[in-house]
């Protein structure tokens, strides 16, 4: 009786877990049953395991909805792959091209004073705007990608702005039931000054995204008018908003097209 | 609970994401989140803190990808790398001295699921929340790793040593202690 007492009452602990099964779990049980003491750690081993069992946190769910948290995601993602990311080749491009365009533009100014050429010779030469190093095609092409760019960009801010407001879980004024938004109401009256030259003349270059600017424009200009201490109630609006029109998801789906 | 073993659907969206492909990134998330935010809030019981783990668990996960080994499951090796990101979290914390702060009414509101309990269970259901919390607390952490993971999540031993890399006999003594521990503390909240 001792000797199985000394071998049982180990268990007692993991039978009171719910690890213990089969033949271990019966021999255990018979045990506790028999064995005043054995019962006793037993109970009050159940007692802490019931505890945890009705905390209401194990079945909490994430105040945020799932879009908000894979917009947050991805833009970590973003942030992190930048440094070490394919190069967006018009922030190459453009320097270069106007690197060229200088070049083409000063040369003749200064070469021409220190070598005029014949006559004969000049009249050869075809007029510059005939062959120009870098075409109007080619330029057309880099504003085009500007103008994607800068759309890109005034999204991607426009989201992480949305993001902070939809997500914000911090009290500013508990008894008030107010939460702090920090910076977003005074960022969107930002972007919202920068969109006209962000993506005001994007022309072609951005008509595809025209819904998804207005959309923004529109959940911008309601953030743009809240204080940085907002009651829950509005933070709840501006989040079903963006939820309802599923704005994250398509900002995501836009600066990827837009980025080609 | 949900599933933690997510077969070869999540064998697929790993190779995705090993791949750089960012669009995995989603459908892993909706399968798993909900799991990787239970786990960080029972361990840190603060929703901001367990969110922000959730998102830097999944950062995380995309940057390791390529190192997953193929050959263990998707779930555990999240729920692992959840732990420890909420144990580092739990650290800064308590450098900050702001880990002793009890949950608001506010923050528990928040954190129930809609259309949840009346008013009275939640106020029940907030007095034990808040002792059982006192009682995890006082644990080592890993010890309230293994218990998160075993009374938060209902993973089998096996699972959690698979998770927290420690073998069977460690977690079973890490649970084992932590019950006596909790006990104790639990005793001593009771009103």
């Amino acid at each position: 009786m001792i000797l199985a007492h000394l071998r049982l009452r180990r268990r007692v602990s993991p039978l009171a877990a719910g690890v213990l099964e089969g033949r271990e779990r019966s021999e255990t049980l018979a045990h506790v049953e028999a064995c005043a003491r054995c019962r006793a750690e037993h109970e009050a081993l159940r007692a802490v395991v019931a505890a945890m069992e009705a905390d209401p946190l194990r079945e909490a769910e994430p105040g945020v909805p799932l879009a908000f948290l894979v917009a947050r995601v991805e833009r970590e993602v973003e942030r992190a792959l930048v440094p070490a990311g394919r190069p967006r080749w018009w922030l190459v491009a453009l320097p270069a091209a106007a690197a060229i365009l200088a070049v083409v533009a000063l040369v003749p100014l200064l070469v021409g004073p220190l070598r005029p050429a014949p006559e004969a010779t000049r009249a050869a030469i075809p007029p510059a705007e005939a062959s120009p190093l870098v075409t109007e095609d080619a330029l057309a092409r880099i504003e085009r990608n500007l103008a994607r760019e800068h759309a890109v960009r005034y999204l991607s801010e426009a989201g992480e702005v949305l993001v902070t407001v939809a997500a914000t879980g911090a009290d500013c004024d508990p008894a008030d039931e107010r939460l702090d938004v920090g910076r977003a109401p005074e960022r969107s009256r930002e972007l919202l000054e920068r969109r006209a030259l962000a993506v005001g003349s994007g022309g072609e270059a951005v008509a595809s995204a025209q819904g998804v600017l207005d959309d923004v424009e529109l959940t911008l200009r309601e953030v743009a008018d809240l204080p940085s201490c907002v009651k829950r109630a509005d933070v709840e609006r501006v989040r079903r908003e963006v939820d309802e029109r599923q704005l994250l998801m398509r900002i995501r789906l836009m600066t990827r097209e837009l980025e080609g | 609970m949900e599933p933690l073993q997510g077969g070869a659907g999540d064998r697929e969206l790993m190779a995705r994401l090993a791949a750089g492909d960012r669009e995995a990134l989603a459908p892993l998330m909706e399968k798993h989140y909900r799991r990787l935010y239970r786990i960080a809030l029972a361990y840190l019981r603060q929703p901001d803190d367990a969110l922000d783990v959730v998102q830097e668990a999944f950062v995380k996960a995309f940057q390791s990808a390529p190192k997953w080994d193929g050959s263990s499951e998707a779930g555990p090796w999240l729920a692992r790398i959840t732990v420890n990101l909420s144990i580092d979290r739990w650290r800064r914390n308590r450098r900050r001295a702001q880990t002793f702060t009890p949950l608001t009414e506010s923050d528990h509101a928040a954190s129930l699921a809609d259309g949840g309990p009346s008013p009275d269970r939640r106020v029940q259901g907030r007095e034990t929340g808040e002792r059982v919390a006192a009682a995890l607390r006082g644990l080592p952490e890993r010890q309230r790793a293994v218990v998160v993971l075993r009374h938060y999540q209902d993973m089998s031993l096996e699972e959690i040593a698979q998770a927290l890399g420690m073998s069977l006999g460690t977690v079973k003594s890490s649970l084992h202690r932590a019950l006596a521990r909790m006990r104790t503390g639990l005793a001593g909240a009771r009103p």
